[in-house]
């Protein structure tokens, strides 16, 4: 046994007599954030006891659910305590050569997919003094947390548009202008076109899908995912998705590069895609794992009718728990939960569904629930992010009608 | 119009690998491919491979599809496909040429479309589901219309100028079946080309595949109850709660919720 195994001893009562504030008109208790500061691994009873501690006098009162760290706790002692220390900007001045990583940026947010590619770029560009160029449409503080050294910005109107054929020409003139190592894609549908188009008039090899990378190997999944491919990391490379961890607690600097020429270039080729459109798709007919937005009934819908009109107004895929499954009021694939599907929808309006776990497990990847329940005690009520408590029967055709209203404004 | 696109139509067939036994069959999204050009009844359709005369009877699965001929392009084992198979379609010169996404079996790269489309000066077009017009309005002089696949579901319209190449998505139209008459009757035409050696794939190195663990997404810090929490428990809205409004005002609310969230127009 050595001596630095032994835990470092705290003196409670000395540390409560330095942290007492005399001020006011009784004892108040500064808070730290002194559970960080011992070994983490090991719960310790007294720092968490103190950390809950709102109020000694006249008798303490204990919040459990709060947590210690966070900057609200001092503001509802009325102190503010020294905000957390700034995670150092790191700057790299003069790279000696250059990765860039051409984002997606879906939707107008850096995506996890996103970070991942800038990760694997982060990991060529330490190997050797390197920095990271992030090319997208926008910018923002994001990218710089993400691990961005320098950003060119793409026109913000590419966006919104579907332009392959433009994206690959920029890429292309920013390859002849900064002459970069290496060129990341992500592989996604949009990202790794866009690569490929750039490997094709560069004629240069396309490395697709990089699961590890590292300064002097890259692999790959091949022949129907049967073998490993290993090669030196080539120039244009797609990365898979879910295969590098995004960083974080890294703060760089996302410098503005301005480059103008890149997209001047790309706005001089004639396209020759064009005419493009969305297209209405039935939501009924998406399977319930692709949609984006599902209408549930659980037990507590009986009015079937509205169910479905409301499915039709608001343009959702319709959905249920098992027990409206089982009673035949919809097909076995449309059931949601541990038993049936597990979505990852963005939205998900659940009428008159108790919440029971094998039901959550199917929603845990959905961004943002609302129900509506009879019950103010239901699970689901807990879950949601917009709880009714209301009768589904009347709020069905309540909304059914709201929305037919506006529409016809 | 769509007419002039797709009476001439050029197939791009390759070897898959069923993924368990490792069998040589047909690909999965090469017969769309093939089915998707069967479809829309051209007046030529060339379907060509470009491999090994030795893996001409995997091929037979295509001809079982009510494919007449198909064309073998000969080349030696270990070589590139691509330079013998852009000289073979500029002598036909189709206005389409219709591929697989990815071949199931070799480098499996997806990038063969597009040097192809290079090769030929024509457009790409990738995850195409449906040759020809959404609806009827779509139809313009000198333009094909296209519908391709999205993530999640999703459906693009859009038109293309000249002729051009399209990579077919697993969503399109199914394959029919392959029958076995037709597949014995079916004729291969070898055609013996010159090719190169595909340096780039003999200096990777390869080996059997094992699976990786799924990166997880760990919150890092905080106590060990913190982390377990975080990587067990369902995220729980923090959200806003209406006990027994009248049935308006809780659709109202709903309404709203939907149209922040960009649900609703
Ligand atoms: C092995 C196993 C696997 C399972 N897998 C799944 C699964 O995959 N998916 C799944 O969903 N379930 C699954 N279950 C079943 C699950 O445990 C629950 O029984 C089920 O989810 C409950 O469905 P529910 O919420 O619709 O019904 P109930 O539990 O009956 O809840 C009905 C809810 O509606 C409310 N309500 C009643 N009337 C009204 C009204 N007029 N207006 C508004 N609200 C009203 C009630 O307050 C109640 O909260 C599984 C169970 C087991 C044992
Ligand atoms: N040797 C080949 N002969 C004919 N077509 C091929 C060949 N290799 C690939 N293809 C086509 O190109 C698509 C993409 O292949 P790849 O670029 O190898 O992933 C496949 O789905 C096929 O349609």
């Amino acid at each position: 046994m050595t001596t630095t195994q032994i835990r470092r001893r705290v003196d409670p009562r000395a540390e409560r007599a330095a942290r007492t504030i005399l001020t006011g008109q009784r004892p108040r208790l500064l808070r730290q954030p002194v559970v960080a500061a011992v070994n983490e691994r090991r719960r310790d009873p007294r720092a968490l006891r103190s950390a809950a501690l709102v109020q000694s006098q006249p008798r303490p009162r204990y919040d459990w659910t709060r947590d210690a760290t966070s900057p609200t706790t001092a503001a509802t002692v009325g102190i503010a305590i020294a905000a957390a220390p700034m995670i150092p900007l790191k700057v790299i001045a003069e790279p000696a050569y250059l990765v860039i990583a051409m984002l997606d940026r879906p939707g107008g947010e850096i995506g996890e997919h996103d970070r991942q590619v800038i990760a694997a770029a982060r990991l060529l560009a330490d190997a050797g003094g390197g920095a990271v160029v992030t090319v997208c449409t926008g910018s923002g503080e994001a990218l710089a947390e993400a691990g961005s050294d320098r950003h060119v910005a793409l026109p913000n109107h590419w966006a919104e548009d579907y332009v392959p054929e433009r994206r690959a020409a920029a890429a292309s003139a920013l390859m002849t202008a900064l002459s970069p190592r290496h060129i990341l894609f992500p592989d996604s549908p949009d990202g790794a076109d866009v690569a490929r188009r750039l490997a094709a008039a560069a004629g240069e090899r396309l490395f697709t899908s990089v699961q590890s990378l590292g300064p002097d190997r890259a692999t790959r999944q091949s022949a129907g995912g049967s073998l490993e491919t290993a090669h030196r990391p080539t120039r244009l490379m797609t990365v898979a998705a879910d295969a590098f961890a995004p960083l974080d607690g890294v703060r760089h600097e996302a410098r503005p590069l301005d480059l103008e020429t890149s997209s001047v270039a790309a706005e001089e080729v004639l396209p020759r895609l064009g005419g493009v459109r969305r297209l209405a798709v039935d939501p009924d007919a998406l399977s319930l794992s692709e949609t984006d937005f599902i209408l549930s009934a659980g037990n507590g819908v009986t009015d079937w009718h509205s169910f479905a009109d409301l499915g039709e107004a608001l343009g959702a895929t319709r959905a249920g728990s098992r027990v409206v499954c089982d009673a035949g009021h919809l097909p076995r694939e449309r059931q949601v939960g541990a038993s049936g599907t597990v979505v990852s929808a963005r939205c998900y309006l659940a009428f008159g569904i108790a919440g029971a776990p094998q039901h959550l497990q199917g929603i845990t990847g959905v961004r943002h629930v609302i129900a509506v329940n009879t019950d103010l005690h239901a699970e689901m009520i807990k879950r949601a992010d917009l709880s009714v408590v209301a009768d589904a029967q009347a709020v069905m055709p309540a909304l059914i009608r709201l929305i037919r209203e506006r529409r016809h404004d | 119009m769509t007419e002039a696109a797709t009476t001439d139509i050029a197939v791009l067939l390759s070897i898959g690998r069923h993924p368990v036994s490792g069998r040589a069959r047909r690909a999965a999204t090469d017969a769309q491919a093939l089915e998707m050009a069967l479809s829309l009844r051209p007046q030529r359709l060339t379907a060509i491979h470009a491999g090994a005369a030795a893996d001409a009877e995997a091929l037979r699965d295509y001809l079982g599809m009510g494919l007449k001929r198909l064309t073998l392009l000969v080349l030696p084992e270990g070589s590139d496909p691509v330079e013998p198979l852009i000289a073979h379609l500029r002598r036909l010169a189709p206005s389409l040429v219709l591929t697989g996404r990815q071949a199931e079996d070799g480098e499996g790269s997806g990038m063969l479309p597009y040097l192809i489309a290079r090769g030929l000066d024509a457009a790409v077009v990738p995850d195409v589901v449906r040759v020809g017009p959404a609806d009827t309005s779509d139809a313009t002089p000198g333009k094909s219309a296209i519908v391709q696949a999205l993530p999640r579901g999703q459906r693009r319209a859009l038109s293309v100028t000249g002729r051009f190449v399209a990579t077919v998505h697993p969503s399109a139209a199914s394959a029919r079946a392959s029958a076995f008459g037709p597949a014995r009757r079916g004729v291969i035409e070898p055609v013996t080309v010159e090719a190169t050696a595909d340096l780039f794939l003999s200096e990777c190195e390869h080996r059997p595949w094992r699976p990786k663990p799924r990166l997880m997404r760990v919150k890092r810090g905080g106590s060990a109850l913190d982390r377990l929490k975080a990587a067990t428990e369902s995220k729980s809205g923090m959200g806003q709660l209406l006990v027994n409004p009248t049935a308006e005002a809780g659709a109202l609310a709903i309404y709203d919720s939907l149209v922040e969230q960009g649900m609703l127009p």
